[in-house]
């Protein structure tokens, strides 16, 4: 009897104080995402792709200083990125290689090397400088997105293997 | 004597409750300093994403602005997520209304990322005559609809004239 009421009072206790807790960080665990997180990183790293492109007309046009808001853009993106793969969200939709969980500080790690270099594009953009810009913008691709890239993400298809000119034909 | 051991097991399971719960929502526990700091750089990208739009439709470029307003639209997402209730600092610009209206404030944001969501649409379709009728009422309609009932005025802006 006396045990009981003591395994009672744990669980009563645990779920007001659970509930109290939900409660009181409701507002934190606002919900951003879709259901499908796979479709989610995906549009994300399509913007991060997009940005880039546009920051990389914008340097073919001499325009270096306009390039800062595409860079602050990857940077704010790249905050999201961890957060949206979560252990298990391997689809066959998903370029994702199972590599990201066996080895997740090193994918962290990219992740946050990425940052930083979003980071130096937005302040060498910043400061208008050119040469500066056109200098991180040169090493950004194989050392920004690269270095994620070739070890977590399996390579798409149309940049392995180009197609031979005769199959874009009609028939 | 019973209810001794309730009382010591009622404790016990809300302290146990307390460290788990306090461990699964650790990451997202934010300061109000944080907050700040952090929706002000979201919302100054906005900001600058949406001046990237004027001056690409200005130099016609319409067809270009798909990628800036598809930031917003992502950017607006996450904004209800920023303001945390009590995150008012002197630094913020944030009215005390944003969390005495909060389901008017989270439209706010949704008409934010919904009209970001036309406008991007349209860029895709390279329609750049939609593009340039939706980035004329863009200001007042996607910006000021939250803006002017939610943010204290930067000092710097001109009052609207008296009409």
């Amino acid at each position: 009897m006396n045990r009981r009421h003591l395994k009672t009072g744990i669980v009563l206790g645990s779920l007001v104080t659970l509930a109290l807790a939900s409660a009181a960080t409701g507002q934190s665990t606002i919900k951003i995402w879709t259901s499908d997180v796979v479709a989610d990183r995906q549009r994300l790293m399509k913007l991060n792709g997009a940005s880039w492109a546009d920051a990389q007309a914008k340097l073919k046009a001499g325009n270096a200083e306009a390039v800062a808001v595409n860079a602050e853009t990857m940077a704010l993106i790249a905050t999201q990125i961890v957060g949206l793969f979560p252990e298990g969200s391997l689809t066959d939709k998903s370029k994702a290689k199972p590599e990201i969980w066996q080895k997740w500080p090193e994918f962290e790690a990219a992740v946050k090397n990425y940052a930083m270099q979003a980071d130096k594009l937005r302040d060498a953009a910043r400061s208008k400088d050119l040469a500066a810009t056109e200098a991180v913008a040169k090493e950004f691709g194989r050392q920004a997105c690269g270095s994620c890239h070739t070890p977590f993400r399996v390579p798409p298809p149309q940049q392995q293997a180009p197609a031979p000119p005769q199959q874009l034909q009609p028939r | 004597m019973e209810f001794q051991r309730a009382r010591a097991g009622i404790v016990l399971g809300s302290l146990v409750a307390l460290v788990v719960a306090g461990c699964a929502t650790g990451q997202k526990s934010m300061g109000p300093a944080d907050a700040v700091a952090e929706r002000q750089r979201l919302m100054k990208n906005v900001g600058a994403n949406w001046a990237d739009i004027q001056n690409k439709v200005k130099g016609g470029n319409p067809e270009g602005v798909a990628v800036n307003a598809e930031a917003i639209g992502l950017h607006a997402q996450r904004i209800p997520g920023l303001f945390p209730e009590g995150s008012l600092t002197d630094k913020s610009k944030a009215k005390p209304d944003i969390w005495q209206k909060w389901p008017e404030f989270q439209a706010a944001a949704k008409n934010l990322e919904n009209r970001a969501g036309t406008l991007r649409d349209q860029a895709v379709a390279k329609d750049a005559a939609a593009v340039t009728t939706t980035v004329a009422t863009f200001g007042r309609d996607a910006c000021g609809a939250c803006h002017t009932p939610f943010r204290v005025p930067p000092p710097q802006q001109p009052a609207a004239p008296r009409t």
